[in-house]
């Protein structure tokens, strides 16, 4: 995604519509009771590659941002609101809902996303997603509350709803993160529903991502991590 | 029957004496070791008071609810490893104190044991150990029971060959043991002794031994009455208790094998941890006291906070792959000593149980009499 041309249209928009916004709230992730354990967990085990092709294009859903952005601020407008009540400004403002904030969060949406080959190794009580060039998600399922994990740079929850696996993650600076995996019906494909909310955003911004199984060709070799000598491959095939 | 006796008997020989070369290696050693406290060594010492003590394999404290071991930092892998490996290092330190007889490593726990040492890890990392240990005779009396604690220094790695980076811990459970036996007389000595043989001679045959020993309320065994110098029962019984020793000793000696075989790794493994350890907690210190990188809500900032939780991610994903790496290493090792066959079926703790059964069969052929359930 060229983000020069992406920031430009943001832009362009922006100065068109002259948006005004005030007293904005910010519409957090929907809240769903997750489980550490469902019976109707899917089985998302095994080798993904992003399908371009049907995933979501990021230029239409910030241009979707946009017009949310724009009918709040006319209804607000139409309603008589105090347009000084917080993050009320033009292009090239500061605060809440400014072009940079707007930028700001779709550019997060597509750094956080942007893995071509997913790997997921899962059993009976974990989870992980090995993502390229980020870190994995992991996670544990086990009967009552889904598990939590508070660290001084983020907390993170994860667990079932129903036969989706969720993982919200919660981070300083009003920076919030929920990935919804989804596996279709046939089982070849697996969709990545991110959402990205910034407190200095009203709207969260969502990005699917989509992906096909495929099964990683015999290299002929079969590799193991040790400690001691590091990764150790032998020519026996997996 | 009695080829696997002989058989054990030469097995053992040959394997006792690979297991001197291993101790003299250990306390050539260990002195190079990072360590503040000094092993207090017992002395010249009458064969009377040289206890022999049992050290059982640890309770590895993997907690029964799996959903905690994360939060606990607990590799259960790597724990029942450890449960081996620490009665071993325990074991050197004890004999290097020179203050007791035949340290054996026991894969489950003997009574009649002279002195029984049992423990359990509560905390076991590359920063910190944790051991709750508990020590008591074959009379019953408890002679410990403590929560041993000690830290590592960046001087303790790379751990030095031999050495080990809680050498103070070990020692220190040695010299408190010291301490206790130096508090008791000779004839107190005298008695665990002979309590020991006795309760060893009434797990085989009650009713024969029984009477020789009475039990308190509080649990302490004493003795009645001795069985008369030359009695050939307790010569059987003592012919039973040496067989079963050979087969401890060989049982030992693969423990030290396991511990010989995983200690470059398992030192590397905490060596590791303790780097990872202190890296993320410096950086997660750095990450949350810096100033932001951009204004609030802006790409530059929202990266900044990313980051700093990604890397954080990272570091302890790396400890889990260390972990791994540890596994793939080590797990093979611990399941042939788990595994290994001498005659007998099944894991080495079911062949010590089916290895008693057979002494205790071989005292009712000699003796006609019924042994103990």
């Amino acid at each position: 995604m060229n983000i020069a041309h992406l920031t430009l249209k943001l832009f362009a928009a922006l100065v068109c519509s002259c948006v005004l916004l005030a007293g904005c709230s910010s519409d957090a992730p929907k809240k769903a009771m997750l489980q550490g354990q469902d019976s109707r967990s899917a089985n998302f085990g095994g080798s993904w590659e992003m399908d371009y092709s049907q995933s979501d294009n990021i230029q239409d859903k910030l241009d979707s941002l946009v017009r949310d952005l724009r009918r709040q601020a006319e209804r607000r407008s139409q309603g008589g609101m105090n347009q000084g009540s917080g993050g009320s400004y033009t292009i090239g403002g500061s605060g809440a809902n400014s072009a940079p904030t707007i930028i700001g969060l779709a550019r997060m949406a597509d750094m956080i996303t942007n893995s071509a080959l997913l790997e997921v190794e899962q059993s009976e009580h974990k989870i992980k997603v090995k993502r390229e060039e980020n870190f994995a998600l992991t996670c544990e399922f086990y009967p009552g509350q889904a598990p939590k994990v508070e660290t001084p740079v983020g907390a993170e929850i994860c667990g079932w709803n129903a036969h989706q696996l969720v993982f919200k993650i919660y981070l300083p600076e009003g920076l919030s993160i929920q990935h919804v995996m989804t596996l279709g019906a046939s089982g070849r494909k697996l969709n990545v529903a991110t959402t990205v909310v910034s407190d200095q955003v009203s709207y969260p911004f969502t990005l699917n991502r989509v992906y096909n199984r495929f099964v990683p060709g015999n290299s002929g070799f079969s590799c193991k991590m040790t400690l001691t000598k590091g990764r150790v491959c032998t020519t026996q095939s997996q | 029957m009695h080829y696997p006796i002989a058989m054990i008997r030469t097995l053992s020989r040959l394997l006792l004496l690979s297991l001197c070369l291993f101790i003299t290696n250990i306390q050539a050693s260990s002195a190079q070791s990072e360590s503040g406290i000094s092993l207090n060594t017992a002395g010249q010492q009458g064969e009377a008071s040289m206890l022999d003590v049992g050290l059982v394999i640890f309770d590895p404290g993997i907690p029964a609810d799996a959903s905690t071991h994360s939060k606990l930092g607990i590799f259960p892998e790597i724990r029942k490893s450890e449960a081996k490996f620490i009665p071993v290092v325990l074991r050197q330190v004890l004999l290097d104190s020179g203050a007791w007889g035949v340290v054996r490593v026991l894969p489950e726990p003997l009574d009649s044991s002279e002195l029984l040492i049992t423990g359990k890890i509560l905390r076991s990392d590359g920063l910190r150990l944790a051991l709750q240990i508990r020590v008591q005779d074959a009379t019953g009396r408890r002679w410990l029971d403590k929560v041993y604690l000690d830290e590592t220094s960046e001087g303790d790695y790379p751990v030095k060959p031999g050495g080990d980076p809680y050498l103070d811990l070990y020692r220190q459970i040695a010299n408190d043991m010291l301490a206790l036996k130096r508090q008791l007389s000779d004839k107190q000595l005298r008695d665990i002794r002979q309590v020991g043989s006795l309760r060893y001679a009434a797990s085989l045959s009650p009713e024969v031994f029984a009477g020789y020993l009475t039990r308190s309320e509080g649990g302490l065994h004493t003795v009645v009455r001795l069985p008369a110098d030359g009695d050939p029962m307790i010569a059987r019984v003592e012919r039973i208790r040496n067989q079963e020793y050979l087969f401890i000793d060989t049982v030992d000696e693969q423990y030290a094998t396991l511990y010989e075989e995983m200690v470059p790794t398992y030192n590397l493994w905490r060596q590791f941890g303790r780097e990872q350890a202190l890296y993320r907690k410096d950086y997660e210190d750095r990450v949350t006291s810096r100033e932001s990188r951009g204004r609030r809500g802006t790409f530059a900032a929202l990266e900044q906070t990313y980051d700093a939780y990604k890397w954080s991610k990272i570091h302890e994903q790396d400890l889990d792959e260390l972990a791994l790496g540890f596994n793939n290493e080590v797990a093979p090792t611990v399941m042939e000593v788990s595994g290994k066959v001498f005659k007998l079926n099944g894991t080495l703790d079911s062949q010590y149980t089916e290895w008693r059964d057979i002494l205790r069969q071989i005292f009712e052929l000699e003796t006609g009499l019924t042994p103990a359930a």
